[in-house]
């Protein structure tokens, strides 16, 4: 009677103990990332949550007003103009970035050293730092024929373009502008896509004498779908947020041409102290993302049952 | 020497790191030895480490003369991370940012009240200076510390090879801009020259803060006080209609190169046409004459005053001043720091560069000083009596940051979309100031 009792108590005992071991370890390792992320991710996270229901004055104590940020963010015609925008912006850059990455890791996929150097050249878009990028493409979006692109359009004989300054192709000239950031950071992610594509396959497929096309349909396609799932999830999270590319590039003008929710909210917050409403303006967006993000890891799910 | 430049290191590298951390790197600043220490003022101003190193001076000078020490931090993007400070609810000390800002801070809670006797030396600051940090309540909230006027800057020898005259007149201006841009005034053969340089993008609201000296010219008002602390819209008059479709049609809808390439997304930072050499008119600030000074070169452009619209030739006038934080209890050291940089020593150390630092004071608001006299340089004369003649401000006692931020989208849009008629434009701006000001239950 008693050693029945006794056992599974000693057993329970020792196993606690390598639970403890066990589980302690990693959880230390993670310890500072864990904080940092708390301190500087979550808390604020939580904080700004919590500051849209309120009329935010610090000094002056903060004023309930409830769902009040919220109607106002959703009715203003300024940020119903900048869902058009992002949603516009978001997928064509996602889709642009992701169709040139693909091309570009079909082309500088291999083991050659030269290839190493190209494919780091290729990247470097993707380290550089975003404002300085847009700098740069301020400079070649110049609107004289003295700017790179269009001093090329002039070489063809073909009239300047007022890249940037006309409101009905700004938000597509910062689109090309975030496809040639993003592509090569998708690239990287194909490639290790496709290291793990059984080469043998290929060679099956050469000796059955397919297209390129059937090649990429049926085994290139399919061994990099997890690439492809990772890819686009990231993708959908930056198309929604973008501000960098387009503060440093237009500041969301001609006109608030490119204005997208992002910049909208740094606008309400930043020049127009509107902290409340800033911050029910980024708790729509990370609904919205949260949202997507669950959409596209139901897709995959299901698409991998299949 | 050897110390500044570390100091100065110092003050970018804090600044850096301020800008990656935000909120966090300050909060930590303001815990440390700063703001417990009764004898240490936390102070803050809108510079970069160049302007900084001026401030440096200054903060040096004090301490040596009171024994109060100062923690000064230069901010680059002072109003983002002024937001986060207010959010925890520890400001600094003292802080020394634009006059236009006063009423959003005030609004916000963030300033303590000030009583202009309690300023050692403040009665040689001007009526007109201390009446422009008067709150909606009617209480000082600033002390005034540095004034400037927009001039307009312009290259003389490109007036002298073409054989013109510098314009007095809005008309003289833009036939001196066509021909600065069709004459090939700079003898290069190539027709790359611009004639005015706008910043017109509605970022941060430079279409209004730039646009303004216009508008004033024209006879308009953005917003009108009726004396008796409330406001009308009042961008809807005859003379707001007629100087914004005298702008649009002359300079962004008119012949090209009038103004630079680019204006309607060009914002202070990046139009830099006239220091590159490639335009010659800027309305701007006097704090561009020491840069302008090195490119174009001192013998190439002059100061002069802005030509006149049909309404006259005000300029906007803004400036910097001196605020105290809410809620701290230094009180005799703020007032001592505040009576010191607007006295006439600390003034002239702020007006002075050394090594080629940006000077932070422009025009001393000091009555006993002269701008030109102190800087041994006439041009500052211009942009003295720019100030006290012929300016004006933006309305300091309401929050006006969202007034001209709503007037710079509407402006900037009116300039990009030729087709488009100003009269409903600016009628549908005016219901928006109208809505502004009501949130602030300012409208009359």
């Amino acid at each position: 009677m008693t050693a029945t009792v006794t056992a599974p108590a000693a057993r329970e005992g020792t196993g606690r103990r390598a639970f403890d071991k066990k589980a302690v370890v990693p959880w230390l390792f993670l310890a500072p990332g864990l904080l940092l992320a708390l301190v500087f991710k979550f808390w604020p996270m939580a904080k700004g949550i919590w500051l849209s229901f309120f009329d935010v004055r610090p000094f002056l104590g903060d004023k309930w007003i409830g769902l009040e940020n919220y109607g106002r963010v959703l009715t203003d015609h300024r940020f119903q103009d900048a869902i058009g925008h992002t949603l516009i912006l978001g997928i064509g850059q996602s889709v642009g970035a992701i169709l040139l990455g693909f091309a570009l890791a079909l082309l500088l996929e291999g083991q050659a050293r030269s290839l190493k150097f190209l494919r780091t050249a290729v990247f470097l878009p993707a380290v550089t730092a975003t404002a300085v990028v847009g700098e740069l493409w301020r400079l070649m979006y110049y609107p004289t024929s003295d700017g790179l692109l269009n001093s090329g359009l002039h070489f063809f004989g073909l009239g300047t373009v007022q890249f940037l300054d006309n409101p009905d192709i700004a938000l597509y000239s910062t689109m090309v502008m975030g496809i040639w950031i993003w592509a090569p950071y998708n690239m990287v992610i194909f490639l290790a896509g496709l290291a793990g594509v059984d080469r043998s396959l290929y060679e099956a497929a050469a000796m059955d004498g397919v297209s390129l096309w059937q090649r990429l349909r049926h085994v290139t396609l399919p061994a990099i779908r997890p690439a492809l799932m990772i890819v686009l999830t990231l993708a959908t999270i930056r198309g929604l947020r973008v501000f960098t590319e387009v503060y440093v590039l237009t500041g969301g003008g001609p006109a608030g041409s490119t204005d997208v929710w992002m910049t909208r909210a740094y606008t309400l917050g930043f020049t127009r102290n509107d902290i409340g409403g800033a911050s029910a303006a980024s708790v729509v967006l990370l609904c919205v993302t949260l949202l997507l993000t669950v959409l596209v890891n139901n897709l995959r799910k299901r698409g991998e049952a299949r | 020497m050897g110390d500044r430049r570390r100091r100065r290191r110092l003050a970018a590298a804090a600044t850096v790191a301020g800008l990656m951390f935000g909120t966090a790197a300050c909060g930590s600043g303001s815990d440390s030895a700063g703001s417990s220490d009764p004898n240490t003022l936390e102070v803050w101003t809108r510079s970069n480490p160049d302007s900084a190193a001026t401030y440096d001076r200054v903060f040096a000078a004090f301490t040596k003369k009171t024994g109060i020490k100062i923690d000064y931090q230069p901010v680059i993007n002072f109003d983002q991370q002024l937001q986060s400070r207010a959010s925890t609810k520890d400001l600094p000390d003292v802080m020394i940012n634009d006059t236009a800002l006063m009423g959003s801070y005030q609004s916000q809670g963030l300033l303590k009240p000030i009583d202009p006797a309690s300023i050692a030396g403040g009665d040689r600051i001007t009526d007109k200076s201390w009446s422009s940090t008067v709150g909606i309540d009617g209480k000082h909230y600033g002390i005034p510390y540095s004034r400037q006027a927009q001039a307009l800057m312009i290259r003389t020898d490109w007036l002298k090879k073409l054989g013109l005259k510098a314009p007095t007149t809005w008309q003289e201006m833009l036939s001196v801009a066509k021909a600065f841009a069709t004459e090939d005034p700079d003898g290069d053969g190539k027709a790359d020259t611009y004639g005015i340089v706008a910043p017109a993008s509605a970022q941060n609201g430079y279409a209004a803060w730039w646009g303004a000296s216009f508008l004033w010219q024209g006879g308009a008002q953005i917003i009108a006080p009726d004396g008796k602390g409330t406001y009308t819209p009042a961008m809807d008059s005859a003379a707001a209609i007629n100087a914004v479709t005298w702008m649009k049609d002359n300079l962004f809808c008119g012949k090209k190169g009038v103004v630079q390439p680019g204006a309607i997304t060009a914002v202070t930072a990046t139009a830099t046409n006239f220091q590159d050499g490639n335009a010659g008119m800027y309305m701007t600030g006097p704090y561009n004459i020491t840069t302008f000074d090195a490119t174009p070169g001192k013998d190439k452009y002059e100061v002069v005053p802005a030509p006149a619209g049909p309404a006259g030739g005000d300029v906007l006038a803004d400036g910097e001043n001196v605020y105290l934080g809410a809620k701290t209890g230094k009180d005799r050291q703020e007032l001592a720091l505040a009576s010191f940089l607007v006295s006439a020593e600390g003034q002239k150390i702020a007006m002075t560069s050394v090594d080629g630092h940006q000077p932070v004071v422009r025009i001393p608001v000091n009555s006993t000083l002269d701008a030109a006299k102190v800087r041994n340089d006439a041009r500052w004369s211009v942009v003295q009596k720019a100030y006290e003649d012929a300016s004006e401000q933006f309305p300091n006692a309401p929050d006006f940051a969202p007034i001209k931020q709503d007037t710079a989208d509407a402006l900037n849009a009116i300039f990009t979309y030729c087709g488009g008629d100003v009269r409903s434009q600016l009628k549908e701006l005016n219901d928006t100031l109208a809505g502004d000001l009501k949130d602030q239950d300012l409208l009359k």
